[in-house]
């Protein structure tokens, strides 16, 4: 295995790391981490693909991923305060109002 | 050289990442997010990103874990303690699925040979071709990022602010 195969499977355990710690946390912060994590990995899979290819356009699609990442900080902490704001809720457990 | 900096820079990553997903205080949970996103700029460095190493600075350990904690220093944490912590039966099931998963992927990817792709060389330095390429092919995905931004601020204003 040479090292920029290293480098791929490092970013998916990375992504899978951040997916295991968006399920089983409770709290909606820390789940917004994991997301911000799963995109980490993403991003170094991203990278790591154009250091072999040397090439430019997985480095612009990685870019475009902070974009997102920063987007989806804004409106997902927006949301998350919204709700404990509006109903006390902290915990991923207690919304369940579509379940019912 | 090169193998020992992607030991050290990989065991700090995967340790930062399992700290911020196993420790129970969402603020200890973002310090070590905040160590893991130094440990993806190293890895982007020792890759020859130095553009999006140095974004990823600029946005993640400045703007992003900033809000986080300011976010998290408005939340009354006495009141929320039942919420600290994880489902232990979905971290029973989950951890076989995360590892099988790994496992399977690193083994596909060992398969691939990759000195097969053709690879072509430019001779000018990261930045530069990564700022020609931005503004030219890629102008207007670029432009349409902005867009984003702008609609992600209307909806952060709109959810943040009080009920009449």
């Amino acid at each position: 295995m040479t090292l920029e195969k290293a480098y791929i499977v490092l970013g998916f355990l990375v992504f899978f790391l951040g997916l295991f710690g968006a399920i089983i946390r409770k709290n909606l912060i820390t789940i917004l981490i994991c997301t911000e994590i799963m995109l980490t990995g993403a991003n170094i899979i991203l990278v790591t693909v154009d250091s072999i290819l040397k090439g430019t356009d997985a480095q612009i699609m990685s870019l475009f991923v902070l974009t997102v990442a920063a987007a989806e900080v804004a409106i997902g902490l927006g949301l998350v305060m919204a709700i404990f704001r509006l109903k006390g809720y902290e915990g991923s457990s207690e919304i369940t109002h579509l379940r019912d | 050289m090169e193998l020992i900096v992607f030991i050290f820079l990989a065991v700090w990553l995967v340790l930062s990442v399992v700290g911020a997903i196993i420790v129970k205080n969402p603020v200890h949970s973002i310090l070590f997010f905040l160590s893991s996103v130094l440990a993806t700029a190293g890895i982007f460095l020792s890759l020859g990103a130095e553009l999006i190493a140095g974004l990823q600075l600029i946005i993640y350990a400045v703007a992003i874990v900033v809000f986080y904690v300011l976010v998290i220093t408005t939340i009354p944490w006495e009141k929320i303690k039942k919420f600290e912590g994880i489902y232990l039966g979905e971290f029973l099931v989950g951890l076989p699925f995360i590892i099988i998963s790994v496992i399977f992927i690193a083994l596909l990817i060992n398969k691939y040979d990759i000195s097969s792709i053709p690879v072509k060389v430019e001779i000018t330095d990261n930045v530069t071709r990564v700022g020609k390429t931005l503004f030219t092919y890629y102008l207007f995905p670029f432009e349409v990022a902005s867009v984003i931004l702008l609609i992600a601020m209307i909806g952060a204003i709109l959810l943040g602010r009080k009920e009449e």
